[in-house]
């Protein structure tokens, strides 16, 4: 039924999509189709560091992001169980929800979002969130959802490789994204040194630079970012 | 992370009956797909395929070598023997099409030997054309696993009619499919080790960028207890340290 609105359309545009304007009409397009008031397609910013996020499209007003904040956001991508593409759709509530803080909760319900869901893109090799929310309770269609999310894909990863957007997103040198792979499967230092036949401190720089630009505490953190980004 | 957000703070933000409607269980379920065999897995497959008018379909793991890549048939329409479709993708001289298809996140798709057009104008925009690989024509969805395998589920037929709507619910069925297929097969190859609740907890703690210090301070624990906890979590992961440790249990979906 509403697919129908979706069709029509998408029949005016052809080709992929390569600017930021045709992604947001087609955001906007399957916001109608599922029922949802707003949506925002987001980035998480790893090089600048935790609890950032860089926002590629949205329709949210302008206040609503000012008083909800990156932070807010980045807190849903982290901790409201986004589900990836074929995954069943779930939903968030914003009152409800145990990360969120007193003042982002009464944020999000003061601008009208009374129910979100996230979902998780897996496009251009790297991973980018769509959320979609909505005024009230169980307005926004799953079933339509799930369809939906990849569209969303689509769009994305057309976009992505159209502008090289993805780019940013991976602050990592290659050097610096080899030796990290080797440290999440266990080596040590010299055991990556005597791999990529540079010296131990090489490796030791290399992995430095690497939790500064995550801005992690450590190795450990630093590896769990990188995997949750999709780098290595 | 913890908030001490208590059922009054919601009930002054939203008020009572809007906090009394969340509490409710949600009524509309959408389906839930159950696969329990690799039976099941050909079932729903062929559902999909009954989606797209498809005459065939056959399901890949995506095997990289270094720059080639090569496709290996898991399951096709000929359950439990093997079809000429999985046959002849999966031969040497298609590399080249499985290489462009895993490249890829959107379908790609082929006209076959009289090159027919069966994708709407609606749908084109999201597939890429192909080389046929070939004669019959068919679409190919990338799917993937989270931090994990990757996959192609084909579909070919002469009489396939595929518009926006039904690809995207395909491509997403294929997900699902493939999500349950390869844990299946993880599953089969090793038992899930039995890591323990708190232990998952100071990985997770670990993956946060804690110190042994910090966990046992956020969990009430000794630093010793923290420490065994960790260790024993390495032991039972099979890992070598505990950075290796959060890093299969993240990749193999047991922490965030």
């Amino acid at each position: 039924m509403n697919a129908i609105a979706i069709t029509s359309q998408m029949q005016v545009r052809q080709g992929p999509i390569t600017m930021r304007s045709e992604l947001a009409s087609l955001m906007a397009s399957v916001c109608a189709d599922i029922h949802a008031d707003r949506y925002m397609l987001v980035h998480p910013s790893v090089e600048r560091g935790p609890k950032s996020v860089r926002i590629i499209t949205s329709n949210w007003i302008f206040d609503a992001l000012e008083d909800f904040g990156s932070v807010g956001i980045a807190s849903i991508i982290e901790n409201g169980h986004p589900s990836g593409p074929g995954a069943t759709p779930r939903a968030l509530a914003p009152a409800t929800a145990p990360f969120l803080s007193k003042e982002e909760k009464r944020a999000l319900l003061h601008h009208g979002h009374g129910e979100l869901y996230c979902q998780k893109l897996i496009a251009g090799g790297t991973v980018s969130f769509a959320i979609f929310s909505a005024a009230a309770a169980r307005c926004i269609d799953p079933l339509a959802l799930r369809r939906g999310h990849m569209m969303c894909s689509y769009a994305v990863s057309q976009y992505f490789s159209a502008t090289g957007a993805q780019e940013s997103n991976d602050p990592l040198s290659e050097r610096e994204r080899e030796c990290l792979l080797w440290v999440s499967e266990g080596k040590t230092t010299d055991e990556v040194a005597l791999i990529l036949g540079v010296s131990s401190n090489t490796v030791n720089s290399y992995i430095a630079n690497a939790i500064q630009k995550f801005g992690a505490n450590n190795r450990a953190m630093a590896i769990a970012t990188a995997i949750r980004s999709g780098i290595i | 992370m913890l908030h001490d957000m208590t059922a009054p703070v919601e009930a002054e933000i939203l008020g009572d009956e809007a906090v009394a409607a969340w509490a409710a269980p949600l009524t509309v379920e959408p389906e839930i797909e159950e696969i329990s065999s690799l039976s099941d897995a050909v079932r729903l497959c062929l559902r999909i395929s009954g989606l797209l008018r498809a005459d065939a379909f056959s399901l890949f793991f995506i095997v990289s070598q270094g720059d080639a890549a090569r496709l290996a048939p898991v399951f096709d329409t000929s359950y439990p023997g093997i079809s000429s479709l999985s046959r002849m993708l999966s031969a040497r001289d298609t590399e080249r099409f499985a290489l462009s298809a895993c490249k890829s996140d959107q379908p790609v798709w082929w006209g076959g030997r009289d090159g027919r057009d069966f994708l709407s104008a609606s749908a084109l925009p999201w597939a890429a054309e192909v080389a046929s690989p070939i004669e019959q024509a068919g679409i190919a969805f990338p799917v993937s696993q989270e931090r994990g395998r990757t996959g192609l589920v084909v579909f070919s037929g002469s009489a396939m009619n595929v518009d926006e709507t039904h690809l995207c619910e395909a491509h997403s069925r294929c997900f699902s499919l493939f999500a349950h297929v390869a844990r299946q097969r993880v599953q089969d190859c090793a038992k899930k080790p039995n890591v323990s609740k708190r232990e998952l907890e100071c990985l997770r703690l670990t993956a946060d960028g804690l110190t042994s210090d910090d966990i046992a301070t956020s969990l009430g624990l000794s630093v010793h207890t923290a420490n065994q906890y960790l260790t024993n979590s390495t032991q039972k992961l099979n890992a070598v340290n505990r950075i290796h440790a959060v890093a299969k249990a993240m990749r193999s979906g047991l922490i965030d």
